[in-house]
């Protein structure tokens, strides 16, 4: 055993992200660990990086014993544990050799003068061990994906030449790439564990662990479900491995979704949202039409292009052909702000990033999409405002002491809500959402579903991008599966459950239903 | 700085526990009101100081109008200054834009006889001009700010010299404009009523209409500005159009203070009216850019710099002083952000 993680708990407030979780990971083996969003499997890997201490719990690596309440960073790394993450990060202006030397340091001669031509050798010898297509000398910038993801792997493994310790921590490497792409990506990995390597590889790819892994652990709400060798699986066994035998009815907090409305939901070709090809990134021509009054979700998992849709029916990327139709009017979106204007809306997936306005008020986050409203014969009605802002405030449950509070001392959860409250005062005609209830409390979660039924039930067409399926099969009226920028199922119930969603999503040789 | 504290912010959010909401004591907020008056206070306290040491200069009549009257340029520039920093965006060419407009207004009014009015929309206008020069590069050609406005701060000074060969423009002012930079109303200098007029606009602009709010959000994320349908660009080019004409209004208000056009003027105004911007950011409202807060600061400065002059201080103590404040005040306004920020 080279690695074993024994009776790991966490808990955060609201939430035991893990319970009792075990893993042993053996030499040589490719060890696939998968769950879905939510099930534990980020704490499992933030845990191992020494970033985020463990409330419970023991973690061996050989011979080494540490408690999982004090492993550190520092202890991850001088036990032989490596990490590379979903995006790695590399200097895209410096070339392979200098990113291959930066952190480890270069070969330096007298009086501190990098030794260049050793340099390139060491950088040279690297490459050829991990078969990467490049040149010491190129720009990082210059490289495709998949040769940008093994030069981390290579800077993180280059110490690793002879020593038979360690183990390689991938997170979701192949999220970015395109799909042949990932071919190479899992053959070196193999090719390096045949070598008596371990390699920890967290996925959403179902088939990635059926191709390359020696055997796969499962994770769910923070439960270990089990590790079972990968050539007893199949397809629809590793689908029921991962998500359960029954979708669990403790989870089902909205159970009051309209099925009077599911009968509209057959949008017909003159539908109130229509999509005519279109194509553009990573969007390979989409068509569909959509009924309003609906909550509809693209299930996708990350580099569906379910996200560059929603985008670009926002505006806020440029599609190159298709035609859209909003409530009888073309939709040409060429910015978001004539998409606002047309009564779009947007509820973008990295809050902290596209939605907030940190230093600003809770008030002025709210009303940041509508405060020319308040404008009034040459005036700002702050009174006016600060009512409404404090309605929604109320509305929404949002956990504020008042209107003037700083937006960024409200948790996650709040701050979701007042930007959902945001757009939902806009009265949007269509409304875009993407992972809504990514890194929110479950409390949150249930009044985000809440709100979005209500908004429905107006008239408003709402478009939820996720790639939790359960919570999709749960929240919506009809769900449209989304594979490699293609549209390749559209549920409605009695069809519609979380196992369905995730056979599809998981496997891109899936037929359409 | 903008950018620094942007890039602190996504992480600790969802940690941050709602310490300062979950009802603030009454000692928390003595210390919150206290940290908005304090340069208030300090203010006081220097006058206090030097009304005290130097009974018969400091506190006289003469003294306090010459404060008020000189210092109203500097407020009015200083005002400006806070526009595009608002939007996150540096004006180093404020500094040259006064001396433009100051030699435009004078040229006009000297050279061409040009009636006071057209003079005074030449300044103005050829001040938003540069203005929305500035403002075109840093949107749409996405240039850096700070070279945008140090270039173009540059060549100004250049066609200044090359226009005036260095010499002032004395000759030909109207009464009418000199009087208005000597004289006095209700016992103020004239030129004190500018400012509030100044003040007032963009006050009124700033916290009562929703350009104001637009220039806020895109100054705190710019991507979430676009993703809630403003036109980012618009916006940060107006912030320095603005900006440009109210400099241009203090251009010609320089040459009524002045009697005439000086090729020099800009060169004294770009580094006081950063430092009275970046220290009014710690007062009144702390942790943003707020019009009180920057004629406060600059009142502030001028008074003691007046005070230590007039205790027969060497002249470059006033440099080290300027330098000293811009400094401070940058360190403070930058760390109350951050802590608005959550960072």
């Amino acid at each position: 055993m080279v690695l074993r993680v024994e009776g790991v708990s966490k808990t955060f407030p609201g939430t035991r992200a893990l319970d009792d979780v075990s893993l042993d990971v053996r030499r040589g083996e490719v060890h696939a660990l998968i769950g879905n969003n939510g099930s534990g499997k980020s704490t499992l890997i933030k845990i191992l990086a020494g970033v985020c201490s463990a409330d419970r719990g023991e973690i061996a690596i050989g011979v080494r014993k540490f408690s999982a309440m004090r492993f550190s960073a520092a202890d991850a790394r001088s036990s032989g544990l490596h990490f590379v993450h979903q995006v790695p990060v590399l200097f895209p202006a410096l070339t392979v050799a200098e990113n291959l030397a930066i952190g480890r340091g270069f070969e330096v001669g007298r009086p501190w003068r990098i030794r260049w031509r050793d340099q390139q050798e060491r950088a040279r010898r690297l490459l050829e061990r991990f078969h990467i297509r490049a040149e010491p000398e190129m720009p990082v910038a210059a490289l495709g994906p998949v040769e940008q993801t093994l030069i981390a792997i290579a800077r993180a493994l280059q110490d690793q030449e002879s020593e038979r310790e360690g183990v390689l921590v991938l997170d979701e490497p192949s999220a970015a790439l395109p799909g042949p792409e990932v071919d190479r990506l899992l053959e070196t990995l193999q090719r390096y564990a045949a070598t008596g390597r371990s390699i920890v590889y967290v996925t959403h790819r179902l088939e990635e662990v059926l191709r390359a892994s020696d055997r796969v652990t499962a994770l769910r709400d923070g439960r270990l479900v089990g590790t079972e060798e990968t050539s007893t699986m199949d397809e629809a066994k590793l689908v029921s491995f991962m998500l359960g035998r029954s979708t669990p009815a403790a989870g089902r907090i909205v159970a009051e979704k309209a099925t009077s409305s599911s009968d509209a939901a057959v949008g017909g070709p003159d539908g109130f949202l229509s999509v005519r090809g279109l194509a553009g990134g990573r969007v390979a021509s989409v068509t569909f039409d959509l009924a309003r009054g609906q909550v509809v979700g693209i299930a996708g998992r990350l580099g569906s292009g379910a996200a560059e849709l929603l985008q670009m029916l926002f505006g806020a990327l440029p599609a190159t052909s298709g035609e859209v139709i909003l409530d009888g009017a073309p939709l040409r979106s060429a910015t978001p702000r004539a998409a606002v204007a047309r009564g779009v809306a947007y509820v973008p997936a990295d809050r902290a990033v596209n939605a907030s306005f940190h230093s600003m008020s809770v008030r002025a986050n709210w009303s940041a999409a509508g405060v020319s409203r308040y404008f009034r014969r040459w005036r700002l009605r702050h009174s006016v405002e600060r009512a409404d802002a404090l309605a929604a405030i109320e509305r929404f449950s949002v956990r504020a002491a008042s209107d003037e509070q700083p937006f960024s001392t409200l948790s996650g959860g709040n701050q979701q809500k007042v930007v959902l409250a945001r757009w939902l005062h806009e009265l949007p005609k269509l409304l875009l959402l993407d992972e809504p209830t990514q890194g929110v409390d479950v409390h949150a979660r249930a009044e985000i579903h809440h709100a979005l039924r209500e908004t429905a039930r107006r008239g408003t067409l709402a478009i939820v991008v996720g790639s939790d399926f359960q919570e999709l099969a749960r929240l919506c009226d009809r769900v449209l599966v989304m594979i490699d920028g293609r549209i390749v199922a559209d549920l409605a119930p009695p069809s519609l459950d979380a196992h369905r969603l995730s056979e599809l999503a998981h496997f891109s040789s899936a037929d359409p239903s | 700085m903008t950018t620094a504290a942007h890039q602190r912010e996504p992480a600790p959010i969802a940690a941050a526990p709602n310490r300062r909401a979950a009802g603030r004591s009454p000692r928390a907020m003595g210390l919150l009101v206290l940290q908005r008056y304090a340069l208030l206070l300090l203010l006081g306290i220097i006058v206090l100081f030097f009304t005290l040491r130097l009974p018969d200069s400091f506190p006289t009549l003469l003294n306090v109008r010459n404060i008020l009257g000189n210092q109203s340029v500097l407020a009015i520039v200083s005002i400006a200054a806070i526009l595009p920093l608002i939007g996150g965006q540096f004006d180093l060419s404020i500094g040259s834009v006064l001396g433009l407009t100051s030699i435009a207004t004078a040229s006009a009014l000297s050279r061409f006889s040009a009636p006071l009015w057209l003079a005074a929309m030449v300044g103005i206008g050829l001040g938003a001009a540069v203005g929305a020069f500035n403002g075109i590069a840093v949107a749409k050609l996405g240039v850096n700010a700070l070279i945008t406005t140090l270039g173009v701060a540059t060549i100004i000074t250049g066609l200044i010299s090359w226009y005036t060969d260095g010499l002032s423009i004395l000759t030909g002012i109207p009464r009418a404009l000199t009087d208005l930079g000597s004289g006095v109303w209700l016992g103020l200098p004239r030129t004190l009523y500018g400012l509030a007029l100044v003040a007032l606009l963009a006050w009124y602009l700033l916290e009562h209409t929703p350009y104001g709010r637009y220039l806020h959000a895109v100054g705190s994320n710019p991507n979430a500005a676009r993703l809630v349908g403003l036109d980012v660009d618009r916006v940060v080019i107006l912030s320095f159009t603005i900006a440009g004409a109210i400099i241009g209004f203090g251009g010609v208000l320089q040459v009524a203070r002045q009697g005439g056009g000086n090729p020099q003027t800009g060169n004294f105004f770009l580094m006081p009216a950063l430092s009275a911007a970046f220290l009014g950011a710690t007062t009144i409202r702390p942790g943003r850019f707020n019009v009180p807060g920057t004629i406060v600061a600059v009142f502030f400065l001028a008074t003691t710099v007046s005070g230590l002059s007039l205790s027969g201080v060497n002249t470059w103590v006033e440099s080290v002083f300027n330098g000293t404040a811009l400094a401070v005040a940058v360190g403070l306004s930058t760390a109350l952000g951050r802590r608005r920020a959550g960072g």
